[in-house]
């Protein structure tokens, strides 16, 4: 055990490191708010039509990797900026985009999913690939999801006005 | 010793960099994703310790999903030493998904004995505060950190209570007891593990309540004893609140002895501000060790408490500055000032950055 010498310089160092450090504080803009129907769209073959919100949760959040058939889900998510996925942020994840972040750098560091979620980069590569991965399921805007097997949440489709994902 | 470890380093990061790049093409499920975890610790503190600027431990992680069902986790770590760098597998593991509630796999794992254990491994980013709690303090012995065999975990996720479970068995503590027995089991009884938890969402979000119970048979070259560690915890980690409390139980009955028994627990709490200050948080933690003096196997453990104060700062989404005051003493001692300034960073393989 020794003497606190020089210990008041250095907790002076440290403590003007992170003074230093505090203009830097601009907190982060907050994304504008949108509204329009987001429709969960999954492979042709997943075996439901309708799924309730908080199972939904589940899959959105990797506590429920397989469908009911046992068939892999594959989540397939939007590359940031895109409205769609700010409305499935704060509705579905009820985080913020640096919350989701870490949400999956923690998730697949603990062992929890064997992968991360799949980033598409427009609704054309999210219906390509929806279609063409058994289990796949993302979101995309209602009209971007024509053709395409779409999930009522609730028993509630897209162009409800009680629509949970808008 | 420098040389090997600098390659291995130099190895992992080109592997975390090729990053979605490893995907298969003729295998949609296939994928490769990585991680670098790094830490500098700037210390000063009235213990007769080394002060100034510590590099803390590299961390690589990989998580590969080679088939739709079959994975590897892997985790290495490279740690500054006085007049080198250690290079150790800190997590190897080998998993089957046959459903989600039943996962088989087989390698090197973090002991799921403790939450702490299990949630934050090495990621130093991860996690709130500067260092573990003392009771899963790496390189510590209060708890086997690492686990070394098979393990069945799953989740029932239509349960509405969130159930999970984990049942292992393996290798116990080696015969220097900190490590496992990596190159085999110190004698011929097997450690078993097993634990449930239940994340009730219903009842609020982001709750987690847990308990886990080890049995092992220690072996080294003073002692023989017969260990049964009892653990529970309560997690409560919403977008603003944290809290983390565990306590643990250690028995220890030593052949030719009576039964020791040493307790240890924590409690941290955190909080998230709200709006534009949403990247501070504010925490606390309070921690104590009672080590039974008597017991052969803690020889060299001694009762400790400690309070922390500090404050993380996430001022990039995947860095983090934290400021740590920690008052702390052993054995009865005078109490001890701590000053620990902290960055912490992840750097991920390009292909995840969209998360």
């Amino acid at each position: 055990m020794r003497t606190a010498t020089g210990f008041g310089h250095l907790r002076a160092l440290a403590i003007a490191i992170a003074l230093f450090a505090l203009p830097l504080l601009a907190g982060r803009p907050l994304h504008a708010q949108q509204s329009f129907p987001v429709a969960i769209v999954v492979h042709p073959n997943v075996s439901i039509d309708n799924i309730a919100f908080e199972d939904l949760r589940k899959i959105f959040m990797a506590q429920q990797q397989f469908w009911s058939d046992n068939s892999r889900i594959t989540l397939l998510v939007r590359a940031p900026i895109a409205t769609e996925r700010n409305i499935v942020l704060q509705r579905i994840y009820r985080m913020s985009e640096d919350e989701f972040r870490q949400f999956w750098i923690a998730k697949m560091f603990r062992a929890d999913v064997a992968s991360g979620p799949k980033i598409v980069y427009s609704s054309e590569m999210a219906r390509e690939l929806v279609n063409a991965i058994p289990g796949a399921i993302t979101f995309m805007p209602l009209d971007a999801a024509r053709g395409m097997k779409i999930l009522s949440i609730d028993g509630k489709r897209p162009g409800d006005p009680d629509y949970p994902l808008r | 010793m420098l040389r090997r470890s600098v390659l291995l380093a130099a190895t992992l990061g080109c592997t975390l960099a090729t990053g979605a790049a490893a995907q298969h093409p003729g295998n949609p499920h296939s994928r490769f994703t990585g991680f670098l975890f790094g830490d500098i610790t700037f210390v000063a503190t009235e213990w007769d310790r080394p002060e100034g600027f510590l590099i803390g431990q590299l961390v690589g992680h990989g998580n590969a999903l080679l088939t739709e069902r079959l994975s590897f986790f892997g985790e290495v770590s490279v740690t500054a030493r006085d007049d080198s760098y250690g290079f150790e597998i800190e997590r190897a593991i080998v998993r089957y998904d046959f459903a989600d509630f039943f996962k088989l796999s087989v390698g090197r794992y973090h002991t799921p004995i403790s939450y702490w254990n299990t949630a934050y491994h090495h990621g130093l980013w991860l996690q709130t505060s500067v260092a573990r709690p003392e009771l899963i303090r790496i390189g510590g012995i209060f708890l086997p950190v690492h686990f070394v065999g098979v393990l069945a975990e799953g989740t029932f996720p239509a349960s509405g209570l969130g159930l999970s479970y984990e049942a292992g068995i393996g290798n116990g503590r080696g015969e220097i007891i900190s490590r496992p027995g990596d190159a085999g089991d110190a004698n011929r009884r097997p450690a078993g593990v097993f634990g449930v938890s239940l994340r009730p969402e219903a009842i609020a979000q982001g709750l987690e309540i847990g308990a886990s119970a080890y049995i092992d048979r220690i072996t080294t070259e003073t002692v023989a004893a017969d260990e049964l560690i009892g653990s529970v915890h309560a997690v409560w980690q919403g977008s603003g609140p944290e809290l983390i409390a565990e306590y643990v139980h250690v028995q220890h009955d030593v052949e030719g002895d009576a039964e020791r028994t040493s307790n240890g627990f924590y409690v941290q709490a955190g909080h998230r501000l709200p709006g534009r200050l949403a990247s501070l948080i504010p925490y606390a933690r309070f921690e104590r060790l009672f080590v039974d003096e008597a017991d052969a196997t803690f020889a060299s453990l001694e009762d400790y408490d400690a309070m922390i104060g500090g404050i993380r700062w996430d001022f990039e989404t995947l860095a983090a500055l934290k400021l740590e005051g920690r008052r702390d003493r052993r054995q009865g001692g005078d109490w001890m000032n701590s000053l620990f300034v902290q960055v912490a960073l992840v750097v991920p393989s390009f292909g995840s950055v969209g998360f």
